[in-house]
């Protein structure tokens, strides 16, 4: 079988738009993922500064 | 046809051997003390020893002969593990050994290697400071010019091209090395675990959703394509790009595309970045150490840029004054790594639920809780293993501390050799003739803005958060 070629496998791709769920995916993981770094630095600074 | 072994499960084997080896250290005895070891030479003939002064009259050349024929036997029956053919795998695997061992010596010239203190020692009036570590650059440099260049000689020695087990296989062994390290400094080992926490909040929840949010809005890929490419670019490279295509249902030749690109621009990092964290960042150097762990992808070229810029880093603090103990760096880097990899199988669980039951929905279709387990990484639990026991012995006898340092130096030995045909395999696995392939041109600059853009900023700054101003130990006396 050839091996498939990557111009011709982007081409074949079509323009999908944002779903609602994908929108509340990318925005819930970025804002649960800035609180879990605010909360993971502010729990560093307590055990290992101090 | 029966399916053979994976790789992980081959490098917790071999890796556990080796490491099992080297405790009979702990019983007065010496199993590997014959391993080639390198030194910084002015003399070729002065560049080889073996490992234990033991075994001194077995002189530099039997012992690196004594160390092939060894790895040879380990690995070749590994490869028939994994169901390939085994008299290809031993040609390729000595083609390997033998151009990662003669560039590792060649890195290890004093010219390149000495460090601003030991050249009066070794007689020579200038250097170019960059440790014996320069021979894994000279590794990855001779596997580009093989992989670009010379494809035939490639194509000969493919079964043995095989960075991924020969870095998770050094990992594993790396384990033990950390493991005595983090016994001595307790509570900066536990402090550097916790970072772990944080990398993996990084690399999957923000590094993967602004680059998938980067592809699908504003370069118009479609989910097939911007999730593995998401995960190859934000988590692990190849694996989580497998993983993730898996997940959601992808062609397999999608994620197969990304890795090819994900494997190229991981050398660029470990070629660039290294440097980057020396010239900048050796005041810092657990910020440097983490910083190779999340911002460069794929296992190998991660942990092996914690092994350079540590060499970088030590050698440029010792030239002003500080020598840190070895280990912390490459230490801060694969913790990291390993913290990342971990979570790959659950990442790509939480992807399939979401594709199967919100994006997606085929009816009577189940995310299995066992895709967790089947996705999990676990030449990590080879690591965990002799990082536990080591840390456990060496804590609970500190009486035992020299004799696990003496044992994991020798199993280190290993490391090190596992490291540089790491070096030499990806060197010959990153095509770059992709990168003038037709239509390459939409797919990375995608990786290159997400990865040398935001990536590359944001692994920098959640390192210096967590490890500004803290420093490794110093070396006494």
């Amino acid at each position: 079988m050839p091996e498939p070629k990557l111009a011709e496998e982007l081409k074949k791709m079509q323009r999908e738009p944002l779903l609602p769920i994908e929108k509340k995916l990318i925005t819930r993981s970025i804002l649960l993922g800035l609180f879990l770094v605010a909360v993971l630095a502010w729990t560093s600074q307590v055990l290992f500064r101090n | 046809m029966k399916k053979g072994m994976t790789e992980d499960w081959l490098a917790v084997y071999i890796g556990l051997l080796i490491f099992a080896l080297s405790l009979a250290g702990f019983f007065g005895g010496d199993l590997l003390g014959w391993a080639v070891t390198t030194s910084v030479w002015t003399s070729v003939s002065k560049a080889l020893a073996p490992a234990s002064k033991a075994y001194a009259a077995l002189g530099g050349v039997a012992s690196l002969l004594a160390t092939y024929v060894f790895l040879l036997a380990l690995l070749t029956l590994g490869a028939k593990a994994l169901r390939l053919e085994p008299l290809r795998f031993a040609k390729g695997f000595t083609f390997v050994f033998f151009a990662g061992y003669l560039s590792w010596i060649a890195g290890s010239w004093a010219y390149i290697a000495a460090t601003a203190d030991k050249r009066a020692a070794l007689g020579i009036g200038w250097s170019l400071n960059l440790t014996n570590e320069a021979g894994f650059i000279v590794a990855l440099l001779a596997g580009l010019f093989v992989g670009n260049f010379v494809p035939y000689a490639s194509s000969r020695i493919k079964e043995a091209i095989r960075p991924e087990l020969y870095v998770k296989t050094g990992i594993v062994i790396l384990g033990g090395m950390l493991g005595i390290t983090a016994a001595e400094q307790t509570a900066l080992a536990t402090s550097m675990m916790f970072h772990g926490l944080c990398a993996i909040v990084a690399a999957y929840l923000i590094y993967w959703a602004v680059v998938y949010y980067v592809a699908r809005q504003y370069f118009g890929f479609s989910r097939e394509w911007a999730a593995p490419l998401a995960s190859g670019i934000s988590i692990c490279g190849v694996s989580a790009a497998i993983a993730t295509g898996s997940a959601i249902k992808a062609r397999p030749v999608v994620p197969v595309m990304v890795s090819s690109l994900v494997v190229i621009f991981a050398v660029v990092e470990l070629l660039l970045l290294p440097f980057v964290a020396q010239a900048f960042l050796y005041r810092e150097p657990l910020v440097a150490g983490a910083w190779m762990g999340l911002a460069v992808k794929t296992d190998g070229a991660a942990v092996t840029s914690g092994a350079i810029a540590e060499a970088l880093i030590r050698a440029k603090a010792a030239a002003n004054g500080s020598l840190y103990q070895p280990g912390w760096i490459l230490g801060a880097s694969t913790t990291v790594k390993v913290f990342i990899d971990v979570f790959i199988g659950v990442w790509a669980f939480v992807l399939a639920w979401i594709w199967s039951a919100k994006i997606e929905p085929k009816p009577g279709e189940k995310v299995r809780a066992f895709e967790i387990w089947e996705r999990f990484p676990k030449f990590v639990l080879g690591y965990l293993a002799t990082f536990v026991l080591i840390l456990a012995v060496a804590v609970a006898a500190p009486v035992l501390i020299p004799k696990a340092k003496s044992a994991m130096g020798q199993a280190n030995v290993f490391r090190g050799i596992f490291f540089v045909m790491t070096f030499f395999t990806s060197g010959v696995v990153s095509d770059f003739r992709r990168l003038w392939e037709e239509g390459i041109g939409k797919l990375a600059v995608v990786y290159v803005l997400c990865l040398f853009g935001f990536i590359i900023w944001v692994g920098l700054a959640i390192s210096w958060i967590f490890f500004h101003g803290v420093r490794p130990p110093l070396i006494q006396g």
